[in-house]
């Protein structure tokens, strides 16, 4: 049986996914050699779009031209992957649905069909997602054991325990004792609480857990003091859109909560 | 007769990016280069939100370049706020400017600009006979990530840099280590000159000027005045020299100085500055096949690696004189104002500009990126230098216009759509 076909894709976003991905800076030269890597636009020149066995893509889709490579991308590999939380849940871009027209209306303008803007929207709210790689930026060694599973037949399950439990084996001290507004007890970890460890509260780039208990996360902000547009900002600013239930949760109308973090599509079809 | 060329997607080049080439009768029709990336409104979406809220998310902006976005950002907030930083955490933000800066450079050279010149696919390809200059570039490359976990915990989008000072200060022994880990660098550094000076550079100059971050007594990164020569300004003058302009076939936008367009990159410091480059990097400057001033663009590729040299030596000044004390973060007046920040970045000078009110909301925010100021020199380059080659093959005519773009070390994630539009 020959190599896998593999494909390293970015769509609207910062590139860095696809950096994490090289930046295993050790590994690299070696990962590569268990498949075969036929596209990767960032480094490669030629890229053959035929049949793949994966592809991992990095971004959102923001303009027309997104929805088209990401629609063609489906179609020709067994496997995608999302790759980072622009594709996982939206990201700072998709945060845009929830601010105010008037915010950004001066910087819009005239412009080709080809780039016109869409909703910014996480990849599953288009096309069926095989698995995630979470995080803004995604854990590099993460992404190693991603491909080195591929290969080996036993993709790895995605970490579903929240930021905290990391970022307790750690021996952190606890950030909202401190007043400060983290959102690690509900945002799923795997990332070794790396921004707790480095003095940052956590602003839920991984996305929500499964089991999260909103309700009671946003009880804490507002007992720090926190006023309901600043928790709605927090909130929303890297997993809005992966939380539907919020408006519901945040005037006491819904108590428990379910998510439509990885492969579970509700609200979008 | 007639001839089209479109490259739908211009590859290794971080973010999308389109170039389309008429040519009738021997002449050049069009030639229109456009970033095709989606369009993200970062300027819009910080609206509304907290002062301290504004680092970590205009990060996103770019993943190469995010320890840029967070101190430009910083540092425009602090102006508004009239806070001046410490000279320890102003050192600590240099170090990590410069920590970028190798990251960035090797990156670029090795695995985005080098396969053109050797012939290959991707530096991946190389692998088998250049096996050990990418060693080197991943050295670099893990040097420069080393260096940022260090300082601010992640290697992308970093934490620990904030608004009045450092979260959490890396100890005095983790100073250490990294003047380990930069004075083994260095080395791979020089090599990586003498690499790059080895390549044929095809001749061209531009027309346009090169302006940067310039200061007396030291190669500019956070301070200086921008232009060149004499001809400068203070960045909280920029309104008036700069402006912006759109077209419609792109997403993002083409900025001018003076109604001049303009380089900004390594080359462009290292013309204005390469008087105070350290010692190395002069030697260096020695052994370079071309002499400074230099205004072909291509030649952009080795000012960067001449600039690898140098900032891994800055790097390792800083981490021996610099002794870390225990300061806290400072907590900030708030008052209604306008600030910028404009430092020098991998690929050259970024604009951040916020306007708070007196609660400390964003008002209002402009971002001009180093490819945004770069984009209508490349364009109009590819205009020039393809006469030149009309008689070429189309591969070849493609090669070289591809070479031009790479030289730039464009990054069209950043470029798309965060720049005010002004019509002109």
């Amino acid at each position: 049986m020959g190599k896998l076909k593999v494909g390293v894709y970015g769509i609207t976003g910062c590139a860095g996914c696809q950096l994490s991905v090289i930046f295993n800076e050790d590994e690299i030269l070696d990962i590569v050699e268990l498949v075969d890597l036929r596209a990767f636009p960032f480094i490669k020149e030629v890229n053959p779009e035929e049949e793949f066995d994966c592809v991992i893509v990095e971004g959102l889709v923001a303009d027309r031209g997104d929805l088209k490579t990401l629609k063609m991308l489906r179609r020709n590999s067994k496997m995608l992957v999302s790759l980072g939380a622009c594709a996982c849940t939206g990201c700072v871009p998709a945060y845009r649905s929830f601010t105010l027209k008037e915010n950004y209306e001066h910087l819009l303008y005239r412009k080709m069909e080809e780039i016109k803007d869409v909703e910014p929207t996480p990849l599953d709210a288009h096309i069926l997602v095989d698995h995630y790689i979470p995080g803004c930026p995604p854990e590099k060694k993460e992404i190693l054991s991603f491909i080195k599973g591929l290969v080996r037949g036993s993709i790895p399950r995605p970490y579903q325990s929240p930021v905290c439990v990391e970022c307790r084996q750690n021996g952190n001290t606890c950030l909202l004792d401190q007043g400060k507004p983290c959102l690690g007890p509900i945002t799923a970890g795997g990332c070794h609480a790396v921004c707790i460890n480095g003095g940052f509260e956590c602003w839920g780039c991984r996305g929500p857990t499964e089991d999260m208990n909103l309700d009671l996360m946003v009880r804490m902000l507002r007992d720090r003091g926190f006023d309901d547009k600043f928790i709605n900002d927090r909130l929303r600013t890297f997993a809005g859109l992966k939380l539907p239930m919020l408006e519901k949760v945040m005037s006491g109308k819904a108590h428990k909560t379910e998510t439509t973090f990885r492969g579970v599509r509700v609200f979008y079809e | 007769m007639s001839k089209t060329i479109t490259l739908n997607h211009i590859t290794k080049i971080e973010g999308h990016a389109k170039l389309r080439i008429v040519v009738r009768k021997g002449k050049v029709a069009r030639c229109e280069l456009s970033s095709v990336e989606g369009s993200r409104y970062f300027e819009g979406i910080v609206k509304g939100r907290k002062f301290y809220e504004a680092h970590e998310m205009t990060s996103r902006i770019c993943g190469i370049c995010s320890c840029a976005h967070v101190i430009a950002a910083i540092s425009a907030i602090e102006d508004a706020l009239g806070y001046k930083a410490s000279m320890q955490t102003k050192e600590l933000r240099i170090l990590m400017t410069l920590a970028e800066r190798i990251r960035s450079h090797a990156t670029h050279l090795y695995f985005l600009a080098l396969p053109d010149y050797l012939g290959y696919d991707s530096a991946l390809a190389m692998a088998p006979k250049y096996r050990n200059e990418l060693k080197q570039a991943l050295n670099l490359m893990k040097t420069g990530n080393g260096i940022i976990k260090i300082l601010a915990a992640r290697d992308l989008h970093p934490v620990s840099a904030t608004i009045g000072g450092w979260l959490k200060l890396p100890e005095q022994e983790k100073m250490a280590e990294i003047g380990v880990l930069l004075e083994k660098a260095l080395p791979d550094a020089i090599s990586t000159c003498r690499l790059f000076f080895s390549l044929k550079y095809p001749d061209f100059s531009t027309k346009g000027d090169f302006f940067s971050l310039m200061q007396k007594g030291e190669y500019a990164v956070l301070d200086g005045k921008f232009g060149a020569g004499k001809s400068n300004f203070d960045k909280s003058e920029y309104r008036k020299f700069i402006s912006e302009y759109h077209e419609p076939y792109t997403s993002a936008n083409f900025v001018v100085r003076n109604k001049k367009r303009y380089f900004v990159g390594a080359l462009a410091r290292l013309n204005n500055n390469f008087g105070f480059l350290r010692e190395n990097a002069k030697k260096m400057l020695k052994e370079c096949p071309f002499t400074l001033p230099s205004t072909n663009p291509y030649h952009n590729n080795a000012a960067q690696a001449i600039e690898l040299v140098h900032c891994i030596e800055h790097a390792i000044d800083i981490c021996r004189n610099l002794h870390i004390k225990k300061e806290k973060v400072v907590k900030m007046k708030l008052r209604s104002g306008k600030g910028i920040g404009c430092i020098e970045v991998p690929r050259g000078t970024l604009w951040h500009e916020y306007t708070l009110d007196s609660k400390g909301v964003i008002t209002n925010a402009n971002i001009i990126t180093p490819t945004a100021q770069n984009l209508l020199n490349m364009q109009e380059d590819i205009r020039e230098i393809l006469p030149s080659m009309l008689n070429r093959k189309k591969e070849d005519i493609i090669l070289e216009v591809e070479k031009l773009i790479r030289s730039y070390d464009p990054c069209f994630s950043c470029s798309a759509h965060f720049l005010e539009v002004e019509w002109l």
